[in-house]
C-alpha cells in the first residue's frame, strides 16, 4: 500500500495543480449561481480512505447530501460532493429554487462543475482526457457512510474542502476525488514528469 | 484493391448523420437562446413533431414544460467549461414530455430521462442535448426501494420479535460440535451469568457436574439422530443457588434447510419441583409419625400381655415359697407365657405387614380390613369406653392398596379416639360406627362419632399439611396424608362434616383401581 502513497513533493505539486484548477472552477461556480460569489482558497489533502472515514466520523452533523459523478480515461475514479443540509438550504434560498427536486438537481449542477472543471484541468495540465458520467445523487444519514459502496473500492482520496461564499450566506462544500491504486501509480509517474521538469 | 475500396467507402459515408437518425436517443442541437438546429428522428417518432416544422423555433415554446432559465444555465455551463453537463432521470424526470403507452411501465406518464448537454459548436455557442430512455431503470430502482423499504420493515419487526423472544424464553443454542453459540438474555438473567462467560464453552463442560452419565449418552444419541429430546436436570447458578430446568433439544435448521445446531429450550420448574420435594418431605414425616404412632399402638397391645406374664411370674414365686407348685402349675404357666409371647411376637410382625406400603393391588373384604383395623386400636378405645360397631356387608370385596387404606382408616379412628380424650366432656354411650355402602361405581365409607363435633371454621382445614389442633403430640399430617393417599392413591375422595356432637368422615372409592 505504501507505494501507492504521495511523497511530500508529488503533493506539493498536486495542490498546485489543484489551485490552478480551482480557480478555473470559481468563474463558472460563479457564473452559473449568477451571482457574485467567491470561492476560499481549498485546503487540499490526501489521504487513504480509512483516514477519509475517521474524519467523517468526527462530523456531527446528522444529514448530507452526497453526489457522486465517475470519470474515465487514464485517469480514472469518481468524485463525490458533500454538502450538509444547512449549506443546500441557503443554496436552495439563492437559487429561489421552490421544490426539494429543483435543490438535487441544482447539487448535481453544483457537483458537476466543481468536479469536472477540476477533473478536466488537473487532467489537462497533467495532458490526459477524461470522459464523464452522469452523477447522481443520495442523501445519507452520516454513521451510515461506511457503508457506501464508493469508498469500499478506493485506496487514496484527494480531499478539497471549500467554502462559497456569498453576500449574506455561506454554503460549505467537500469534494473529494476518489482514484484507484492504478490510477495513483499512473499520478505519480505525471507528477513525477513535472517535477522533473521544474527542476 | 479491396482494401482500398473499403477506405474510399469509409471516406464518402457520413457516419454522423446515420447513427444520428437511427440511434436510439433522441438528439438535439441549440444555442443559447433555446433556438432548435437539429431534431432527429428519434425526437419526431416519439414526439410526433417534424423537424422541418420546428427549426428555428425555440425548445421552450415548444415545450411550455421546460425550466428555460435552468436549461440556458447548463447550457452556458457546459459551453463555458467545455464538458458535458447534465440533467438526470432519478431527480429531474424528463426534460422533453414524451407520454408512455406502455403496459410494463404503467406506473409512469412519462418517458423519464437522463439529458446530457455537450459541446457541440463553442465558436457558434451550439450544445446537443442527447435524451436517453431510462424509465425502466427508474422503474427498477422504485421497486428496489419499495422492497428495500420493505425487507427493512420486516426486519425491523423480526429483530423486535427477536428481542422479545431473547428477553422472555429461555433458551441456548449450540452448534454441531456442542459449543455454545448463543444465550437468551432471559436465560443469563436466570442463570446469572454474562453472555461472555458461556459463549463457546463446550455445553458437556459447562454442564458436566449437573448431567449424569446416561443423561449424557442419551443427549449424545439425540443430538446423534437428530431427534427431539426432553430431559429434566438441575444446574447451578452463578451464585451457587439450585435451578431445576424441563429442557428440550431441537435440531436447528438454517433458512436452507441445513443442519446448523441446536436449541435447547428450557423451563424452569424449581418451584413445582420444590413443591414435589417439600410432598416427599412430608411424606417421610408422615411415615415417621406413623412409626410413632405404631409404636405406640404395639407399646398399648403389649401392656396387657406383658402385665400377664408379669402375673403368671408372680404367681409362681408366690407358690413357690409357699411350696404349693406344683409341675401342673408350672408346666401350665409356661405354656400361657409361651402363647402370650408368641401374641406379643404376632402383633409385631402384624404392625410390620401392615404399615409396609404395597406395591400391589389386592382384593380383600372391607369387613375384615376393619376387623383389622379394630384389633389394633381395640385396647385403647375399651381404656376410653368407647362402643365400636360396623355395618358391613360381608361380601363387599374391593381390590386396591390394602395397607395404605388400612392405614387411612386407621388414622382416621385413631383421631375419633383422640378426640374424646381430647375434648374432656360428658358423653354418654361413646361410640364409634362404621357403615359401608355399595354404589354403582364406586363404595362409600362412614366412620361416625360422637367426640363433640368439630367447628366449622376448624372443619375448612382439617386436610391441609401441618394443621393440627392437638397440642403437642399432632404432627399435623395425618389427615393430610389421608387425603393425599385416597385421592392420589388410592383414586378416591374423603370428606369430613360435623353436625353437633358428631362427625362423620366419608371416603369413597373405585371398587378397583385401573
Amino acid at each position: 500500500m505504501d507505494s501507492y502513497k504521495l511523497t511530500e513533493d508529488e503533493k506539493d505539486v498536486l495542490q498546485e495543480l489543484m489551485n490552478v484548477a480551482y480557480g478555473n472552477a470559481t468563474a463558472v461556480v460563479a457564473d452559473m449561481l449568477d451571482a457574485f460569489a467567491s470561492l476560499s482558497i481549498p485546503k487540499i489533502n490526501i489521504m487513504s480512505v480509512g483516514e477519509l472515514l475517521a474524519t467523517f466520523s468526527e462530523l456531527k452533523s446528522t444529514s448530507y447530501f452526497f453526489s457522486t459523478q465517475a470519470f474515465s480515461g487514464e485517469f480514472s475514479g469518481e468524485s463525490a460532493f458533500f454538502i450538509n443540509a444547512e449549506s443546500a438550504k441557503n443554496l436552495a434560498k439563492h437559487l429561489e429554487l421552490e421544490s426539494d427536486e429543483d435543490l438535487d438537481d441544482a447539487i448535481l449542477e453544483l457537483t458537476n462543475v466543481l468536479t469536472s472543471s477540476l477533473t478536466t484541468k488537473l487532467s489537462e495540465e497533467m495532458d490526459t482526457e477524461v470522459s464523464f458520467s452522469l452523477p447522481s445523487i443520495s442523501k445519507i444519514p452520516l454513521e451510515e457512510i461506511n457503508d457506501v459502496a464508493t469508498f469500499q473500492q478506493y485506496s487514496q482520496v484527494i480531499v478539497i474542502d471549500t467554502d462559497l461564499n456569498f453576500e449574506d450566506q455561506q454554503i460549505n462544500g467537500k469534494i473529494f476525488i476518489l482514484t484507484k491504486d492504478d490510477s495513483i501509480q499512473w499520478l505519480k509517474t505525471k507528477l513525477n514528469t513535472i517535477l522533473e521538469l521544474l527542476m | 484493391m479491396a482494401q482500398n475500396e473499403t477506405k474510399h467507402y469509409l471516406r464518402t459515408i457520413d457516419v454522423d448523420k446515420k447513427i444520428v437518425a437511427n440511434i436510439d436517443n433522441g438528439i438535439i442541437i441549440l444555442d443559447t437562446n433555446l433556438t432548435i438546429y437539429h431534431y432527429n428522428r428519434w425526437l419526431e417518432l416519439h414526439t410526433k413533431i417534424k423537424e422541418r416544422d420546428i427549426l428555428e423555433r425555440t425548445l421552450d415554446t415548444l415545450f411550455p414544460t421546460i425550466k428555460k432559465k435552468t436549461l440556458i444555465r447548463k447550457i452556458k455551463t457546459a459551453l463555458r467549461l467545455k464538458t458535458p453537463t447534465f440533467y438526470t432521470a432519478s431527480t429531474s424526470k424528463y426534460l422533453i414530455p414524451i407520454q408512455l403507452n406502455q403496459i410494463k411501465n404503467a406506473g409512469f406518464h412519462y418517458m423519464q430521462q437522463d439529458v446530457s448537454i455537450i459541446p457541440f459548436d463553442e465558436t457558434k455557442e451550439l450544445v446537443a442535448l442527447i435524451l436517453t430512455d431510462q424509465t425502466n431503470m427508474i422503474q427498477t430502482n422504485s421497486l428496489l426501494e419499495a422492497n428495500i423499504k420493505k425487507v427493512q420493515e420486516l426486519n425491523a419487526a423480526l429483530l423486535k420479535e427477536r428481542k422479545t423472544i431473547d428477553e422472555k424464553v429461555l433458551f441456548i443454542k449450540i452448534n454441531n460440535s456442542a459449543l455454545i453459540v448463543d444465550v437468551s438474555e432471559a436465560l443469563l438473567n436466570l442463570l446469572r451469568f454474562e453472555k461472555e462467560d458461556l459463549l463457546l464453552l463446550n455445553f458437556f463442560i459447562y454442564e458436566q457436574r449437573h448431567l449424569n452419565k446416561d443423561l449424557k449418552i442419551k443427549i449424545l444419541e439425540a443430538m446423534k439422530e437428530l431427534h427431539v429430546l426432553e430431559f429434566e436436570h438441575k444446574t447451578l447458578t452463578q451464585d451457587g443457588k439450585i435451578i431445576w430446568l424441563k429442557n428440550s433439544l431441537v435440531p436447528e435448521f438454517n433458512a436452507s434447510g441445513v443442519h446448523i445446531g441446536f436449541i435447547i429450550f428450557r423451563e424452569n420448574i424449581t418451584a413445582s419441583k420444590n413443591l414435589v420435594i417439600n410432598h416427599e418431605k412430608m411424606l417421610a414425616n408422615s411415615r415417621s409419625a406413623a412409626m410413632g404412632e405404631m409404636i405406640s399402638m404395639i407399646a398399648h397391645q403389649w401392656r396387657q400381655p406383658l402385665s400377664l406374664i408379669n402375673t403368671i411370674i408372680a404367681t409362681m414365686k408366690i407358690k413357690k415359697e409357699l411350696n404349693t407348685l406344683d409341675e401342673e402349675t408350672i408346666n401350665r404357666s409356661f405354656e400361657k407365657i409361651h402363647s402370650t409371647t408368641k401374641f406379643l411376637s404376632d402383633t409385631i410382625d402384624d404392625f410390620r405387614a401392615y404399615f409396609k406400603p404395597n406395591k400391589c393391588t389386592s382384593t380383600f373384604s372391607l369387613l375384615t380390613l376393619f376387623d383389622k383395623s379394630i384389633f389394633f386400636l381395640k385396647d385403647e378405645m375399651t381404656q376410653n369406653d368407647i362402643k365400636y360397631t360396623t355395618e358391613i356387608a360381608s361380601d363387599i370385596e374391593i381390590t386396591t392398596y390394602k395397607n395404605e387404606l388400612l392405614q387411612s382408616i386407621i388414622n382416621i379412628i385413631k383421631n375419633s379416639i383422640d378426640a374424646f380424650g381430647e375434648n374432656h366432656i360428658n358423653i354418654e354411650q361413646r361410640y364409634i360406627h362404621v357403615s359401608v355402602c355399595s354404589f354403582k361405581m364406586h363404595i362409600a365409607i362412614k366412620i361416625e362419632d360422637n367426640a363433640g363435633g368439630i367447628d366449622s371454621q376448624t372443619l375448612s382445614h382439617v386436610f391441609e399439611p401441618y394443621f393440627s389442633t392437638k397440642n403437642k403430640n399432632g404432627t399435623g399430617l395425618g389427615l393430610y396424608m389421608c387425603k393425599a393417599i385416597i385421592t392420589e392413591h388410592l383414586k378416591g375422595d374423603i370428606n369430613m362434616k360435623s353436625e353437633g356432637h358428631t362427625t362423620s368422615t366419608l371416603i369413597e372409592l373405585p371398587y378397583k383401581i385401573q
